[in-house]
């Protein structure tokens, strides 16, 4: 009898789904008594500032800057006109993170580690920032940071006061007062990021990779390459071994030692303002 | 039994140098010391009255010179030369050197050679250091310093720092360990709290995850270059450069042949040159105004257009040669 034969592999096929799921379900039971709760908790917390902090939608005006890619662009004409325009980038977006890992993240270790400190990092940023359009750029970011700390985290945060909350509150106090603070993004960075728990080495690495996205955005609204480009070179492993080989070689280095790697990058970003035409800040 | 010296224990370190310039009263400034030890070299030729003498009532009377020299023109590899300068109110100081500061090869890359120079400066004293570039050979390693102190902000400063990459004729093109050159200007404040100021630090090594030699992230060009001005004696120098900033032509503008071409005055023509000549000699730059400083960079494809460019630009607006003669570029000639 043909049906019955179907009825029983049927039956079967049922039988083994079945032991496959209570498998399943007993090893996620297994899983979850492994690891507590709390700690769960905790990592989901961090979880959840990073997703904040990487979204594309955090209000702080990144896209408004190319950090001097339209300025290298206009240096460096392709011959022809209509060669692509991929090589420059890529040989843009090294350098630019090199400059970025060499002068600011020092910045961003030492407003995490020390607080306290936030002051004295803020002035000697600015004291180091020797163009006038990376200053401009630095600024209205770390101001626009501080403004969704003060707008939007602060509430959420305020259960528990912490040395570091009191000291960005007595440096967004000291802010309106002082005339010689001025609130820059990197070392306001760490500090944020130590508030909402971020882990230091996920803060920096995000540090980088939100430079990296908003170069190449800049990028894709430069008409340099498409949107589904873009993606690729974000997701690359070659950026990836990038960002992380930049964290770990600075992770040790004093905001002394904070400097630039590629003197030519002053000199792109400073003649931004030179430019005929342009469609970012910097 | 042990030899027991009868003279007293000696003071200097080999590299070690100073020079302090002060105001005999009431009016005459004078050179108290200027000590030395090898490889550091230090000449003083005699001070010349400025040109503006008598024009101004607040010039000191007398400018010094002193050339800051090195035994064999360069620094041998592990060699440490630090040199201290103080100079009191109301003096005014050039400092030179002779040809370009070579680096010479180390035969171990973790063997640094070192220079580092501190300046105090008291109220309106002022320093002019343009010297000739530094010229890593390949294959070094070489790390400087310049640290200027300025009491209360005041005080007046006009330094270049400048680096080439290498012997272009032996066809040596960045081809150095490391390099490093730091410049920074501090104050103090009437609660003696030390405050940066300026901090210009370069630093050309194998950091950086560029998979890049260096010289390919030198985009072509054989110098790089910083000049920092301050102060009020050199206000007149800073807005130059700002001016000029301003003036220089859009990139990627067009001559759209719509606007009629007006005679240009002779300050205009000269104006007009010297941007073709840049253009020519691919010399890139800008200014940039930030906390009381003027921050020019500048960079070329060859040094003699880095050269002949700040030369240009110093000797057009004047007030350099006028307050200090001569001499103040003799480097850049």
């Amino acid at each position: 009898m043909t049906s019955t034969s179907t009825d029983q592999e049927s039956l079967k096929s049922e039988i083994a789904d079945l032991e496959r799921r209570l498998r399943d379900a007993k090893a996620q039971l297994n899983e979850g008594s492994i690891a507590p709760a709390s700690a769960a908790r905790a990592n989901d917390a961090a979880l959840h500032a990073l997703l904040l902090l990487a979204d594309s939608a955090l209000p702080l005006g990144s896209f408004a800057f190319s950090s001097g890619l339209e300025s290298y662009l206009a240096h460096h004409k392709p011959r022809p006109p209509s060669a692509s325009q991929m090589p420059n980038l890529h040989t843009f977006l090294r350098l630019s993170l090199s400059t970025l890992a060499s002068t600011a993240l020092p910045y961003v270790f030492a407003g995490y580690r020390s607080p306290w400190n936030i002051e004295t990092l803020d002035n000697d940023f600015d004291a180091s920032t020797p163009c006038t359009v990376a200053r401009r750029a630095s600024v209205a970011q770390g101001r626009a940071l501080l403004a969704v700390w003060d707008r939007s985290f602060k509430p959420q945060y305020n259960i528990t006061t912490t040395s570091a909350i009191e000291a960005l509150a007595a440096f967004s106090s000291a802010l309106r007062t002082s005339e010689h603070l001025n609130a820059h993004l990197a070392p306001l960075w760490g500090l944020v990021t130590k508030i909402l728990s971020v882990p230091l080495h996920d803060a920096a690495y995000l540090f980088l990779f939100s430079h990296a996205r908003t170069v190449i955005s800049a990028a894709v609204r430069a008409s340099v390459m498409g949107p589904y480009q873009a993606q690729a070179v974000l997701a690359s492993t070659e950026l990836q071994d990038r960002i992380r080989g930049l964290v770990d070689e600075g992770w040790n280095r004093p905001v002394e030692d904070a400097g630039q790697s590629v003197p030519v990058m002053d000199l792109w970003v400073g003649r931004h303002e030179k430019l005929y035409s342009r469609i970012f800040n910097s | 039994m042990a030899f027991v010296s009868p003279f007293g224990s000696s003071t200097s370190k080999a590299g070690h140098g100073s020079i302090v310039l002060e105001v005999l009263p009431p009016d005459k400034p004078v050179l108290r010391n200027v000590s030395y030890q090898y490889p550091l070299k230090l000449v003083a030729p005699d001070p010349l009255p400025p040109p503006s003498h008598g024009a101004d009532g607040h010039a000191p009377r007398l400018i010094h010179t002193v050339f800051l020299l090195t035994y064999g023109g360069g620094i041998v590899a592990g060699d440490t030369i630090d040199l201290d300068v103080r100079l009191d109110s109301r003096t005014r100081l050039i400092l030179l050197t002779q040809g370009s500061t070579k680096i010479f090869k180390t035969p171990d890359p973790l063997l640094l050679s070192r220079q580092h120079m501190t300046v105090h400066l008291r109220n309106d004293a002022a320093l002019v250091y343009l010297p000739d570039p530094v010229q890593p050979f390949a294959h070094t390693a070489f790390a400087q310093s310049q640290i200027y102190h300025l009491e209360k902000e005041k005080g007046s400063l006009c330094a270049c720092d400048w680096v080439t990459s290498g012997r272009s004729a032996r066809g040596e093109n960045w081809d150095i360990h490391e390099y490093k050159s730091r410049n920074e200007v501090w104050t103090t404040d009437d609660a003696g709290r030390r405050r940066l100021l300026l901090r210009d630090n370069l630093i050309l090594d194998k950091h950086g995850r560029t998979d890049m030699a260096l010289s390919s992230r030198m985009d072509g060009c054989a110098v790089f270059g910083t000049l920092i001005i301050r102060g009020p004696i050199f206000a007149s120098l800073a807005k130059f450069f700002t001016d000029e900033f301003e003036a220089l032509p859009r990139i990627g503008g067009r001559n759209w042949g719509d606007a009629v071409q007006p005679d240009l005055t002779p300050k205009e023509q000269r104006q007009h040159d010297r941007q073709q000549r840049e253009k020519a000699e691919g010399l890139i730059w800008s200014a940039a105004n930030v906390r009381g400083f003027l921050l020019v960079k500048f960079a070329s494809r060859e040094v003699e257009g880095s050269r002949n460019w700040l030369r240009d630009m110093i000797k057009e607006e004047g007030s350099v040669l006028h307050a200090f003669g001569e001499r103040a570029i003799l480097c850049l000639k």
